[in-house]
């Protein structure tokens, strides 16, 4: 600040106003209370930032669908996860712990809820708000008036809530689907596992309608989703 | 001044020992999240002390028995105790299980004299507790003092009125629980209470906070805080009542949890919290039963549910005579001896954080609802299946709050276990299905290891899909020293056609889907 002082003829003191303010506007993000999450975005991988046309914005809710799906959720809530947030899973049991690490998930914030489907609802609403992304696998068909209550509650406390098997009623705010996945590595008889190459559509609601598109190896060969990378064409060695 | 009232504290050593059933005389220890809580005397010899880690104390003493703690059956047990004091004083505060307060004006005044009391408090608890270990008790000035008096009787400890300040100040400082100001004072070069107390009162607040005030209170021999002449100007207690009256607990603790939420609001609202809660049952026939428990503040709404859960438990499954003749038709909980609220001071740079905090206190909560094993949180071990090297274990069990996983990112792989990406899906109940080869055959691995043809189909009884890619098998033989736990398994990656990966494991001549990477 007293660089820019210092030196009035060489900035504009327009830029130097409009500098000092988005300095001062950055300093109060990082430092805002907690009443005003609902304005603030988590965290992304770089790999899924093309899916979110708004970020991973607080309160809403996110559904994934298709093969591969559970890879994905666990993707989008890596990012938050290894900056510091908690992640809750609730009703699923199978989800697999070293997955979730190699995918960037921090295993020491991260609660397992497994509640009888008639608590369901009521688990889902006590971890809204006190952690940040709440990851729900329903084996049950979650009701409008359900979905719609927790909602309300997931943008009045700023959580996120990923549904990881497409079970969510209509109006998720992002909507994610893998449409297309290969595997890569297993021959007949040989190799084995290495990666899986995916294609995922999105669209959603209010600014995330948007359709789009994005391919990636979801998991990569350390388990973590990755860009794919273009090969380049071999050059010609002849001549 | 004011004279802190007049406190008898009877204390059973070792209580979480005695709760187990197992005789003192054994080695025996307590542990919670992987720490010694406490230990038999015989334990206690060979090194076995409150804090060690689970492993060193197995390594001190190879002989010694392990309970996990478990804080209800330490009240439940310790209700049929306490119960029978219900006839010398109808005050008894219980501070934790184990450890119980009286106020002794006025059975003194009507026995004559505090070691009558004390001797009638000791015959009663030594009847029911039939050897199982001893009491000790402590009267002196302020519970603080009676509890230390208590500590240090042999049986019985009683503290003149007015001797408390002489009594406490030969004491370390390390007594006032409070390890941060205790490690200070003692660098500072007091280590005794005596010497903590004779600084001037102005400036250990000026020093050490209204905490370090409240200390240095207690090192003077004087309350934890003035007394507080304010009445409750409103009835702050709250109830419900149970219809149909419950008979079992858990009926019970589900209310219970939200009047506990209930009781907190309310109080918090105004600004104060209370020393002690009054817990009460009615019973439908009109019986009523009342137990203090210590508070002060530090008790959240889960271990305030917690208190009034192990209560009932404690009366609904007490011995014949004072068990409550029909259920529960009514639970309230009353503040007792209001103070302010000052919060709990959380931490700023390490420590715990708020997000930690409310991560545990969310766990605590649905722990309540769901019961304690539906609120896992993640422990690391060792190898090679996908469940074996990252476990599940029950929140309660861990402190969540600051937590670290041991990193093994630097360890070598386990031998026999699979390289990344692992499996999304570990399923726990593995499901059955058939592999065929070209021929409709079933696929099998004899046993060098060798695989009777190629697999091409995969088929459980509703479906078929074709194999596009697979390897394997990858045998692992384990514990082939004994024939009761001795597993001898192939294991085989498999994409079929429709894009899928899974894994399949071939186990005594059947093929099991034990992993889908998702």
């Amino acid at each position: 600040m007293a660089a820019v002082e210092l030196l009035p003829s060489v900035i504009d003191p327009d830029e130097a106003i409009a500098d000092r303010r988005a300095r001062l506007q950055l300093v109060g993000d990082r430092v805002a209370p907690m009443a005003l999450a609902r304005e603030r975005t988590l965290p992304l991988l770089d790999e899924l930032i093309s899916l979110f046309p708004e970020g991973l914005r607080r309160g809403s809710t996110v559904s994934v669908a298709g093969s591969g799906s559970t890879a994905l959720a666990l993707a989008v809530a890596a990012a938050a996860s290894t900056a510091g947030s908690w992640v809750a899973v609730v009703g699923d049991p199978d989800l697999g712990l070293a997955a979730a690490e190699e995918a960037g998930v921090a295993l020491q914030r991260m609660l397992v809820v497994d509640p009888e489907p008639s608590s369901w609802s009521a688990a889902v609403a006590a971890l809204v708000g006190a952690v940040d992304i709440v990851l729900v696998a329903p084996r049950h068909r979650v009701r409008d008036a359900e979905a719609r209550r927790l909602s309300g509650r997931l943008r009045e406390r700023g959580s996120v809530l990923v549904c990881t098997n497409g079970r969510w009623p209509s109006g998720a705010d992002v909507q994610l689907e893998v449409v297309e996945s290969k595997w890569s590595g297993l021959g007949c008889g040989h190799g084995v596992l290495q990666s899986r190459r995916v294609t995922v559509n999105g669209g959603g609601r209010g600014a995330s309608a948007r359709p789009r598109s994005a391919d990636m190896l979801l998991p990569g060969p350390l388990g973590r989703p990755e860009f794919v990378h273009v090969e380049a064409p071999a050059l010609a060695t002849q001549g | 001044m004011v004279v802190p009232v007049r406190t008898l504290v009877a204390w059973c050593p070792d209580w979480p020992v005695v709760a187990t059933g197992v005789p003192l005389d054994e080695l025996v220890a307590v542990v919670h999240a992987n720490q010694i809580v406490a230990s038999s005397p015989s334990a206690r010899e060979q090194g076995v002390v409150r804090g060690l880690r689970r492993r060193v104390a197995q390594a001190r003493c190879a002989d010694l028995q392990l309970h996990e703690r478990d804080e209800a059956r330490e009240a439940r047990t310790f209700e049929p105790v306490i119960g029978t004091l219900d006839n010398i004083t109808p005050r008894i505060e219980v501070i934790r299980p184990g450890t119980c307060a009286v106020i002794t004006r006025g059975p003194s005044r009507y026995f004559g004299g505090d070691e009558k009391v004390a001797g009638l408090i000791r015959e009663a608890m030594g009847t029911v507790l039939n050897g199982r270990t001893e009491v000790r008790i402590g009267v002196a000035d302020g519970s603080f003092a009676a509890e230390l008096a208590a500590r240090a009787a042999q049986p019985t400890r009683l503290i003149p009125q007015g001797e408390v300040a002489e009594f406490l100040a030969p004491m370390r400082v390390a007594v006032l629980e409070r390890p941060e100001l205790a490690d200070v004072l003692v660098r500072l070069g007091i280590d005794t209470l005596g010497a903590f107390a004779a600084l001037p009162a102005t400036d250990v607040l000026a020093r050490f906070g209204s905490d370090g005030l409240a200390a240095h209170r207690l090192a003077s021999g004087l309350d934890e805080r003035p007394p507080d002449a304010r009445h409750p100007p409103v009835d702050w207690s709250v109830s419900a009542e149970i219809d149909p009256p419950a008979l079992q607990v858990d009926r019970v603790a589900f209310v219970a949890r939200s009047l506990a939420d209930e009781f907190h609001q309310r109080l918090g609202r105004a600004g104060v919290t209370c020393v002690r809660v009054a817990i009460e049952a009615e019973t439908e026939f009109g019986e009523e039963f009342v137990r203090l428990w210590r508070h002060e503040g530090t008790l959240s709404d889960a271990a305030v549910a917690d208190r009034v859960r192990w209560q009932l438990d404690g009366w609904l499954n007490g011995s014949a005579v004072t068990r409550p003749s029909g259920g529960i038709s009514r639970v309230s909980l009353m503040p007792d001896e209001l103070i302010a609220a000052k919060g709990r001071q959380l931490g700023f740079w390490g420590g715990e954080t708020e997000v930690d905090e409310r991560a545990a206190r969310v766990a605590a909560r649905l722990q309540g609802q769901l019961g304690a094993d539906a609120v896992r949180v993640v422990e690391r071990r060792g190898g090679r299946h996908f469940s074996e090297r990252l476990m599940l274990v029950p929140a309660a069990t861990v402190e969540l709050r600051g937590r670290t996983l041991f990193d093994d990112s630097e360890q070598p792989p386990w031998p026999g276990g699979l390289p990344t990406p692992s499996p999304t899906r570990v399923v726990a109940a593995p499901r059955p299905v058939e592999v065929l080869d070209k021929a409709g055959e079933p696929v099998q691995v004899d046993g060098r290891g060798l695989l009777s043809s190629p697999p091409t189909e995969l088929r459980n009884n509703r479906t078929r899909v074709e194999v596009a890619a697979w390897a394997g098998p990858w045998p692992i033989d384990e514990r082939w020293w004994d024939a009761e736990t001795h597993r001898r398994q192939a294991r085989f990656q498999i994409v079929t056609s429709d894009g899928v990966a899974r894994m399949l494991t071939l186990e005594g001549g059947q093929w099991w889907v034990t992993a889908v990477w998702d």
